[in-house]
């Protein structure tokens, strides 16, 4: 889900790769920072630790030695002394003592061990102590002591040697506690975590704003241009100012105006087109009435004329009818381009309804047309009069091209799809000409007798019949091996045919391949 | 003689109607413009009124109303678009029925001669549907002991409801019976006759008990409340 988020919204890769990169360079600031400071203080506070330790122990060393000189001075009340924690103050901060004798050879002397404050003398670490030892210089240690409470404290540890006498090696640590830098630390570093973590917020929240002021006219524009595509066409962007966003908008306005424009044009012309079509045809038709009448009226009187005077009636009647026919067809093409056309659907039985059309047609003896129905009746939810226009269509065309040969008419139904193939052995036509088959008024070949006086409409409405009920008409041919022809209509209106149940060519065989259907057919 | 007036502004296909009309055994009158329908109308008395819909000044559908208000004898209307709102509002004007240009002129006679049909009286003279009389051979309907005035359609409509009334009839089946189409599909012509006989005999329009509705399948006579 982030990861199409990434990819989807540049508001969304922007804000995460500025608080990456800013966390980052916060990070590494801060803790730059953070040690740098801490390094200053420690080392000043090491600096003086070490100088007052050196004070305290010469002082010490010195009031040691004075017991042997001064008889009111004992060692122990020495020692007491220079174990005496530190009072504290603000000047001086805290410190503790610790006083340890060193081990020479296998003697013992812990005499005079002690600390000041129960500080656990184990806090001294023993490599430290080695050290104190194996040199006259004083040493100091970072570390954390104990008291014998439990609790630690951060602290420096100076350590020296001192003898008490007559001649004992001692150690003595001061113990500087480092609270107090401690705290200033603590402090610095939520000072630095707390300014970090505005600083990512505020850069977050301000990558987001100028970012935003950069991507919403972008978004607009393509929500725009969604709903522009999706065929809304008064939608526009709002101007406002006079900067680049602003020029995109005006672009963009007068790109969608000038569409519109366009469109609204095309549309006028088409829809004047096809205005002009249903006019034409109607106008014709009361002439037409008046010709048809004059007609009927001279072919009723037509035995008073000579033979060329009866043949001239014939023709005028025949001719008439098929001005009609023509004019009817040309109706149903305008219909059917200005979308027009209405599915008037209702269950009828397709096998009852071949068996009329064929009826209807009336072809001669010498045509055998054989059935291939399905054992039950097939009953379907079409609209009559197209399914009947289709059939008669397919079925006159297979009678005029047989060529005497038989014609096979199938139907097959499944659950969703009803099929009827329609199937001739004549003269057929080329892979090519299928390509232009329904194309309107063309005729496979020109110099080819009109035997049935179709319009040349007749495949061009079968197959807008065919899509209005949301069904398919192919057609397959050979030249010498004849035609097919196949309608496949779904048997509810609404639900899309899933497969064609016979293939449009005949050499395939059964077909029952998924055939998904094509919408941009309809 | 058999009275036509046929009303076209076509002058060409008002004479050639003429012709046909007058081959066919009627008399025919010709009126060019539906503002001089009124007048002639009331001369002659015309047996049948062949009527175009697409007429200048007074539209067809106006002349039919106008004739409605007075009269009950059959109109044919003839139109150029069999597909348009215009059927429906000329059926509505009192229109009979129509037919669409270009027609076949011996079909044309056959309509006009069912539209002039007297229906001859059957076994029984007096029928009954719903609380309606009719006496086939005074040619008249009465309710609750009023006559009502039918044009000859609604009348043989009636009649043609009332003969079988167990019977359900589609409205093919009513178009083959009242208007002699055979296979015909146009259910508006019985749809809207069906309402304008509705709205002379029920009661309650939205609730009929003479003429009922069989949902899907088409109309039935109601049964007699007594």
């Amino acid at each position: 889900m982030l990861n199409s988020r990434w990819q989807r919204s540049i508001l969304f890769r922007v804000i995460v790769s500025t608080v990456a990169f800013t966390f980052v360079f916060i990070a590494l600031i801060g803790t730059l920072l953070f040690t740098q400071i801490s390094n200053g203080i420690y080392r000043e506070k090491t600096n003086a630790s070490v100088s007052e330790a050196e004070s305290l122990a010469d002082y010490d060393q010195g009031q040691l030695y004075a017991t042997q000189y001064l008889a009111h001075l004992k060692i122990d009340t020495v020692v007491a002394q220079i174990l005496r924690p530190s009072t504290p103050s603000i000047n001086t901060a805290p410190r503790e003592v610790v006083l340890l004798g060193s081990l020479v050879g296998l003697s013992k002397n812990d005499t005079y061990n002690g600390s000041s404050n129960k500080l656990d003398t184990s806090s001294i670490p023993a490599s430290f102590r080695k050290l104190v030892q194996r040199s006259s210089k004083t040493h100091w240690l970072r570390t954390d002591v104990k008291y014998t409470n439990g609790t630690t404290q951060p602290a420096i540890i100076v350590g020296t040697e001192i003898t008490i006498p007559p001649a004992s090696p001692y150690e003595l640590y001061y113990v500087f506690l480092l609270n107090e830098q401690t705290t200033i630390m603590g402090f610095i570093e939520r000072l630095l975590w707390i300014t970090g973590l505005f600083s990512i917020i505020v850069i977050g929240l301000l990558s987001w704003y100028v970012t935003r002021q950069a991507v919403t006219p972008l978004r607009d524009a393509a929500e725009i241009a969604e709903e522009l595509s999706a065929g809304d066409l008064h939608r526009r962007m709002d101007v406002k100012g006079s900067d680049e966003m602003a020029r995109l908008a005006i672009s963009f306005n007068e790109m969608a105006l000038s569409m519109q424009q366009q469109i609204s044009r095309l549309e006028n012309l088409s829809r004047l087109q096809q205005r002009f079509v249903s006019d034409v045809s109607h106008e014709l038709r009361t002439p037409l009435t008046t010709i048809r009448m004059a007609s009927g009226v001279i072919s009723a009187g037509a035995h008073k004329l000579d033979a060329a005077g009866q043949r001239s009636a014939e023709l005028l009647a025949s001719q008439i009818a098929r001005f009609e026919s023509l004019l009817t067809d040309l109706l149903e093409v305008s219909r059917f381009d200005a979308s027009a056309s209405i599915l008037e659907s209702k269950e009828i039985n397709i096998g009852d309804l071949i068996k009329q059309t064929i009826d209807h047609l009336q072809p001669g003896d010498n045509t055998k047309i054989d059935l291939h129905f399905p054992g039950e009746i097939v009953v379907a939810e079409v609209d009559p009069r197209r399914i009947e226009r289709i059939l008669r269509n397919l079925i006159a065309n297979a009678i005029d091209h047989c060529e005497g040969k038989p014609i096979d008419i199938t139907l097959v139904a499944t659950d969703r799809e009803v099929a009827v193939s329609v199937r001739d052995y004549g003269i057929g036509f080329s892979e090519r000409e299928t390509n232009r088959l329904f194309d309107r008024f063309w005729r496979a070949d020109p110099s080819r007798s009109r035997i049935r006086g179709g319009t040349g409409l007749g495949l061009s409405i079968s197959l807008d019949d065919a899509k209005l009920h949301q069904g398919t008409l192919k057609a397959w041919g050979r030249p010498g091996q004849g035609a097919h022809f196949v309608l496949t209509v779904p048997k509810v209106p609404g639900i899309p045919i899933e497969t064609e149940p016979i293939s449009v060519d005949p050499n395939h065989g059964e077909s029952t391949s998924f055939l998904s259907f094509d919408e941009d057919d309809i | 003689m058999t009275h036509i007036m046929v009303v076209d502004d076509d002058q060409d296909l008002a004479e050639m109607l003429g012709i046909v009309l007058t081959g066919a055994g009627f008399e025919v009158d010709l009126v060019n413009s539906g503002d001089q329908v009124g007048a002639i109308f009331q001369a002659h008395k015309p047996d049948l009124v062949l009527l175009d819909v697409m007429l200048p000044g007074m539209s067809g559908i106006e002349v039919a109303k106008e004739i409605r208000k007075t009269s009950m004898v059959p109109i044919v209307m003839l139109t150029a678009k069999g597909d348009t709102q215009d059927v429906v509002l000329g059926l509505e004007a009192g229109a009979d029925d129509y037919m669409i240009k270009p027609f076949n002129p011996s079909e044309l006679v056959a309509r006009i001669k069912v539209r002039l049909r007297r229906s001859t009286a059957g076994e029984s003279t007096t029928l009954r549907i719903g609380d309606v009389l009719i006496d086939q051979v005074a040619h008249t309907i009465a309710s609750r002991g009023k006559s009502i005035p039918l044009t000859r359609l609604e009348f043989d409509l009636l009649v043609a409801l009332a003969k079988e009334p167990g019977r359900v009839f589609t409205r093919e089946a009513l178009l083959d019976e009242v208007w002699g189409y055979q296979n015909a599909t146009d259910t508006r012509l019985v749809n809207v006759h069906i309402q304008r006989l509705r709205a002379k005999i029920e009661i309650d329009v939205d609730n009929p008990t003479i003429i009922l509705t069989v949902r899907g399948v088409g109309y039935k006579a109601g049964t007699s409340s007594e």
